[in-house]
């Protein structure tokens, strides 16, 4: 019998918000669905949206990017440059007819672990439903010579 | 190849409930570069700790993964461990297997395959980790207080008396500033005078204190520990050194109907003046604008009274450059004047006034002694108004915030009237009486229930005058807004406080952030109150936002503590995760294109410029740099470089790039 | 024409300028660039409606700097690029003089990067109404059929990065894509690096690109590449009020930021 399909959940998250937030949902005892991988970077300014491509590129099912609500940013404002950043990319994404329900883009603060929780569900969730990205996985090795 | 070393905890039964971490450990054997492996109840305790100290030394590790709980918590400890066994802190990584696995999932297979990931992830990352060194900054111990109110005078002093050098900076003739304008002070009424003055003797006797007044900062490069300040030091048109300070020119002055500024226009200066009695410094100025010798080029009266010969019409500005290594902003604050409101006549009528006006006709050392006259014809009124909220709270016509101060002064000037003139009626328009703090509320209760001053509670829709008097229409909202007539004979504003003259200019110059008002950003609303978002540069007093007395000598004092712990240790060690812009041999120097679109991007102003030339001395090259000393590593720079010249330390692209493709 | 002619053959004379950069008649009245370094040679110079190409990004090439002080025959496109490369410091505000011609064939002098923003703000350029309503024409597919669409085109990208060598603002030494440490975009051309390649030109363009459309005509295989860079750019105008080469002094829309940059899209 073939195994149920699982999603694979990517996420990036800033080390002073995220990060912390999805450490309180450890130390509360919410429980979530073990899908979701947390990459950390110092903040939301460092998340290039190569790094999105990548891990669609390795045959992520859905991406998660979460830091700091705006005007709490550890560094001030690296958040609004990211906010601006996603919001170009997301409307190219768009454009570029990437299934724009695979990325979620999200506000997540230290104080928020049950946010954290939830939003990790729905996202597996829904992931799970929409099944695995096969149009953008068919691309990796389509066409090598 | 790498030799890694992979330390799973258990934390007891935190992890090892849901993750089967020997599991984990025989997994990670498995991956590529790891050549130790091992599992252990407590790996934070001291024989977990010494277990991983003894596995560097016998296997030879260049990098060190502890899958255990969350780096915020153990990073520091971990790190110093894999340090004492002589390995680079920086390679060593945590894996967070307790608040990120075993706390928030079941015990399931894929909660141990999760586990084994998350580990995984961290290998492929300490692979590519580089031995980093603190980054070392030396330090001026010499601090820069701008503004000599009463916060700069308090930073100043605290920092004197911390045994550090200190120039206080000061744009006006004296130190003081608004405090030596006030009258009496809440919730005490002690004079304000009384309290700040020897403050001001203080801080010019201090042995640590170079006092610069009636200058300002020119220009400001360099940072934290380390700036340059250029400061234009104005001419007084006065040998200070022969000045002895006896007031002898001042009286043979011959032009004399100067409008005083210290006495808020209510009073008359000369064209050599020092702004008040008891001015620290008490050398004069000489007025160039308004002196007959540099306008008409004849009077030479101060020259002949001066006994010590200290005139010296011919001095010039100098500018100054001094070293610091630290800068406390104390700029203060301005208000807003009555000329500003419509509804009030645009300041036509002279008997409306602002608050800091009353402070002057209050003060016993002020153009009336102290007694309160009408500005229009020196008649003592009978009944005055007091309007709280001109123009705060207000965001058509005024500001949008709260000012804070002027619910207690307004209590205050009300209840000093009626000590003056028991008699007199007072009545005070207000939208709230906020009067948080301590003995506030109790102060604004007696001003009501002892000294009998009116509130009422509501607008002030128009002010006109009829008869000598001033009528003033307002509406009582708790009485379901009936409306109120008054004929007052004066009408005092409580008006809006703003930031000071020439702050914006002052905060592009030093880059220093600004709020939406202009008053000075702090770097954290909460955590770093008294920070500004450039390290090094503290903040003080009213130039943040509308402040109290005693707030602002707290804040002051904060500020101070700050300086004096920067100060305390000969250089300043900073975490290594910063950005760096690469360098490539020549005749590439860098793969930055020097495009500059990062500059902007960085919330630090992090990023300068470094230069190549060729050997004629022509300009070859020119590439972005990164300040260590400024960066604070948020890697927004490293984002927005297009040809990936910018890496992060601890962050780098080949480091996340490798985690991605770990999974 | 003529004007034009007789304004490089002055100026060359003069020495004014050591180089004119222009166009030159090529075959089956295709127009090509030229350098014209004498006076003598100006005489090679045309000016039609056929001199349609983005002759800006020559100004940064290392081997055309070499000449000397260069004059460009100028259309909006070009005048834009200038404009945008000023802002980002690949040339100084009085490096290049700007030939303008206009359609009667009158040549303006723009010596400095104000004179260029003057000129522009008289007549703008900017995305051509053809390009416009293919854009349009997408947006109103279903996201499986834009897809579908870019796939089509994208897989016979064959990465000889024309597009990106014709781009006036692609002037980086150092490229995303020679980048190996690590190989953010693998070298050949497969469906998926085609798809990343395109993704991060559209991206670095965001608020840069002059929407001249070079990269669409560069390519060989005729995939409408500019549409991503010039959608990229409509995105950065609608959402944050700024376009590329308008101003000699802008700063990157992504480089910058408003605390009240409206979006609707984060959780």
């Amino acid at each position: 019998m073939a195994k149920p399909f699982e999603p694979k959940i990517t996420a990036f998250v800033c080390n002073w918000c995220t990060y912390a937030g999805a450490d309180l949902t450890g130390t509360s005892r919410i429980k979530y669905q073990p899908n979701i991988r947390i990459i950390r970077l110092p903040c939301t300014g460092r998340i290039d949206f190569m790094l999105l491509q990548k891990a669609f590129a390795r045959g992520a099912d859905g991406i998660i990017v979460s830091g700091c609500h705006p005007n709490d940013c550890h560094y001030s404002s690296g958040n609004y440059h990211a906010r601006r950043r996603w919001m170009v990319f997301n409307d190219l994404m768009e454009f570029m007819g990437v299934d724009g329900r695979r990325v979620t883009f999200s506000w997540v603060s230290a104080a928020e672990g049950t946010k954290w929780a939830a939003l990790v569900n729905e996202v597996t969730d829904a992931v799970r439903q929409l099944g695995p990205y096969t149009e953008y996985q068919r691309l990796i090795g389509a066409g090598v010579a | 190849m790498s030799r890694i070393g992979v330390f799973v905890c258990h934390c007891g039964e935190n992890i090892g409930s849901t993750v089967d971490c020997q599991e984990v450990a025989a997994r990670c054997k498995q991956m590529p570069g790891v050549v130790h492996s091992e599992d252990y109840k407590y790996m934070c305790s001291d024989p977990g700790q010494s277990m991983i100290k003894q596995a560097i030394e016998e296997q030879g590790l260049d990098g060190v993964v502890v899958a255990a709980c969350s780096p915020r918590m153990h990073e520091p400890t971990f790190r110093r461990a894999v340090s004492e066994a002589g390995l680079n802190p920086y390679l060593c990584e945590m894996a967070n297997l307790r608040e990120h696995c075993s706390w928030v999932h079941e015990e399931t297979d894929s909660t141990t395959d999760k586990a084994t990931d998350l580990v995984h992830l961290q290998v492929e990352k300490v692979k590519r980790n580089k031995p980093l060194q603190p980054i070392q900054v030396p330090i001026t111990k010499t601090a820069l207080v701008i503004g000599g109110g009463v916060a700069g005078i308090q930073a100043a002093l605290d920092i004197a008396d911390s045994d550090r050098k200190v120039i206080l900076l000061e744009r006006s003739p004296s130190l003081g500033g608004h405090m030596a304008q006030l009258s009496e002070t809440f919730p005490t009424l002690d004079c304000s005078q009384c309290i700040l003055t020897p403050k001001m003797v203080e801080a010019a006797r201090h042995p640590n204190i170079t006092l610069m007044t009636y200058s300002e900062l020119e220009h400001l490069e360099g940072f934290i520990g380390n700036f340059k300040a250029t400061i234009r030091k104005r001419a007084r048109k006065i040998d200070e050194k022969l000045c002895t300070g006896c007031g002898l020119c001042l009286q043979k002055c011959p032009t004399r109907k100067i409008s005083d500024g210290f006495n808020e226009g209510l009073g008359m200066r000369r064209a050599i003046y020092v702004p008040f009695p008891q001015a620290v410094p008490n050398t004069p100025v000489i007025d160039i604008q308004n002196c007959s010798h540099f306008r008409k080029k004849k009077c030479d009266r101060c020259v002949k009274a001066c006994p010590t010969d200290a005139i010296r019409f011919e001095q010039q500005d100098e500018w100054i450059t001094v070293d610091v290594g630290a800068i406390v902003l104390a700029t203060g604050f301005k208000i807003m004047r009555s000329d500003q409101f419509p509804e009030y006549g645009y300041g036509a009528y002279p008997d409306i006034i602002d608050g800091l006006q009353f402070e002057r006709l209050a003060s016993a050392s002020g153009p009336t002694q102290g007694v309160i006259k009408r500005p229009s014809d020196g008649k003592e009124p009978e009944t005055i108004v007091f309007l709280a909220c001109a123009g705060s709270r207000d965001a058509a016509k005024g500001v949008k915030y709260c000012s804070k101060i002027c619910c207690m002064y307004t209590a205050k000037h009300a209840m000093l009237y009626k000590h003056k003139a028991p008699h007199g009626k007072a009545y005070v328009f207000y939208m709230d009486i906020r009067a948080a703090g301590k003995n506030y509320d109790e102060f604004v209760r007696r001003a009501i229930e002892e000294d009998g001053v009116k509130y009422i509670r509501g607008r002030v829709s128009r002010i006109y005058e009829e008869d000598g008097k001033l009528i003033v229409k307002g509406a009582d909202t708790l009485l379901g807004g009936r409306p109120v007539e008054i004929k007052a004979d004066m009408v005092v504003l409580a008006t809006a406080v703003q930031p000071n003259d020439g702050q914006i200019d002052l905060a592009r110059k030093i880059h220093v952030g600004c709020d939406e008002y202009g008053f000075f950003a702090e770097a954290h609303p909460k955590l770093r109150p008294v920070e500004t978002n450039t390290a090094g540069i503290y903040l003080a007093g009213a130039c943040q936002s509308p402040r109290d007395i005693p707030e602002t000598v707290a804040q002051a004092g904060g500020a101070a503590a700050k300086v004096v712990a920067l100060f305390s240790r000969d250089r300043l060690t900073r975490e290594p995760l910063v950005a760096e812009v690469n360098r490539r041999p020549s005749p590439i120097y860098s793969d930055c294109v020097g495009c500059f679109l990062c500059e902007t991007a960085c919330p630090y102003q992090a990023i300068g410029q470094e230069t190549v030339t060729d050997r004629d001395g022509k300009l070859y090259k020119t590439m972005a740099k990164i300040n260590p000393g400024l960066c604070q590593g948020c890697g927004t720079c490293v984002a927005t470089c297009r040809t990936k010249a910018i890496d992060l330390h601890g962050y780098s692209n080949e480091q996340i790039y490798a985690e991605i493709m770990s999974l | 024409m003529e004007a034009l002619r007789t304004k490089a053959k002055e100026l060359l004379a003069q020495g004014e300028v050591q180089v004119v950069i222009g166009y030159e008649a090529g075959t089956a009245g295709v127009r090509r660039p030229c350098f014209v370094r004498t006076a003598e040679s100006a005489i090679r110079l045309v000016w039609d409606t056929n001199c349609i190409g983005n002759l800006a990004g020559y100004l940064t090439r290392p081997e055309i700097k070499r000449f000397g002080k260069p004059a460009i025959v100028a259309n909006n496109a070009v005048l834009r690029s200038l404009l945008q490369l000023v802002a980002e410091r690949q040339l100084q505000q009085d490096a290049v003089l700007a030939l303008a011609v206009a359609q009667d064939g009158v040549v303006t002098e723009l010596p400095t990067a104000q004179a260029v923003e003057d000129y522009l703000a008289i007549s703008p350029g900017g995305l051509s109404a053809a390009d416009r309503e293919k854009m349009e024409h997408l947006a109103q597919l279903s996201r499986e059929e834009r897809w579908t669409f870019w796939q089509r085109e994208l897989e016979r990208c064959i990465k000889c990065y024309a597009c990106r060598s014709s781009c006036p603002m692609c002037y980086c030494g150092h490229c995303t894509m020679d980048c190996n440490r690590p190989q953010w975009v693998s070298v050949p051309s497969h469906a998926l690096g085609n798809l990343e390649y395109h993704t991060v030109r559209a991206m670095h363009l965001a608020g840069r690109c002059v929407q001249c459309g070079e990269c669409g005509r560069a390519c060989p295989v005729g995939i409408p590449i500019h549409l991503l860079t010039c959608y990229a750019e409509e995105s950065v105008h609608r959402q944050f009020g700024q376009q590329a080469g308008t101003r000699a002094k802008l700063d990157y829309a992504l480089g910058a930021f408003r605390p009240d940059d409206k979006e609707s899209f984060i959780r």
